[in-house]
């Protein structure tokens, strides 16, 4: 069995629940504590909803590529898109005692997964490396 | 995620259920806001059926409840499910926000 799924979905936020029970359901396959699935869950809905509102700025025409797969003792998430290249030295969440509407996405995607990357080396678009340790 | 509005004693109570994300937090956001701009308070959001939230619907509440403070409102969390505790206490918002266990105890708390 080769220990992937890739889903493409379209920039729109009515699919992003389906990324989650896609994520769920993978999890669960794969014998993860409800707890890390919780996580994973939140963490992937985060980084495509980041997706949406930044690389596509809302339009709801653009693709997303989720793939999951294990990785030896990682989960692995890449997210791809053909949005507006995003600056990773500019992505920051804001400081969580500064409570104010905003700014969250990012803790909660960091929260979810010990490796947050992109592929800088991609000419277009967005690549994003997510991966969990699982022991 | 659905909306039902209700009365308990003085409150108005805001039921909330199912899953708030980016698709459905606009949806909270304009009846939210509306019950702001027309001072509802206080107001109670019974989290009870509510499965799943992520960032975009926690930004709609602290957006509310900075619309409630601005006029002296009350905004009262009750029934939160323990997932999503562990989201409001990891983003520090546990602080912020006032949580009941029940209607009653955020009335007379």
């Amino acid at each position: 069995m080769k220990d992937s799924v890739t889903i493409t979905i379209p920039s729109h936020p009515g699919y992003l629940s389906m990324v989650r029970d896609v994520t769920a359901r993978f999890g669960e396959i794969h014998n993860l504590s409800e707890a890390v699935i919780a996580d994973l869950k939140l963490g992937v809905d985060e980084a495509c909803s980041n997706v949406i509102k930044y690389a596509y700025r809302g339009a709801t025409e653009g693709e997303i590529v989720i793939t999951l797969r294990i990785m030896g003792k990682d989960l692995e998430v890449i997210i791809e898109d053909e949005g507006v290249r995003a600056d990773p030295a500019c992505i920051e969440g804001r400081n969580l005692d500064d409570v104010r509407p905003g700014g969250l996405g990012l803790h909660l995607i960091k929260r979810a997964f010990h490796v947050y990357e992109f592929d800088e080396g991609r000419r277009s678009g967005n690549r994003l490396r997510l991966v969990r340790h699982l022991r | 995620m659905t909306i039902e509005m209700d009365k308990y004693r003085d409150a108005t109570v805001m039921r909330l259920s199912g899953e708030i994300d980016m698709y459905s937090s606009p949806g909270l956001r304009k009846e939210l806001l509306s019950l702001v701009a027309e001072r509802v308070s206080p107001l109670i959001v019974d989290f009870r059926g509510v499965s799943y939230i992520d960032s975009s619907g926690i930004a709609t509440f602290v957006e509310g409840l900075k619309g409630m403070r601005s006029f002296g409102g009350r905004l009262k969390f009750v029934a939160v499910p323990e997932g999503i505790m562990e989201i409001f206490t990891f983003s520090k918002l546990d602080r912020v926000f006032e949580i009941y266990g029940s209607a009653d105890e955020a009335l007379s708390g």
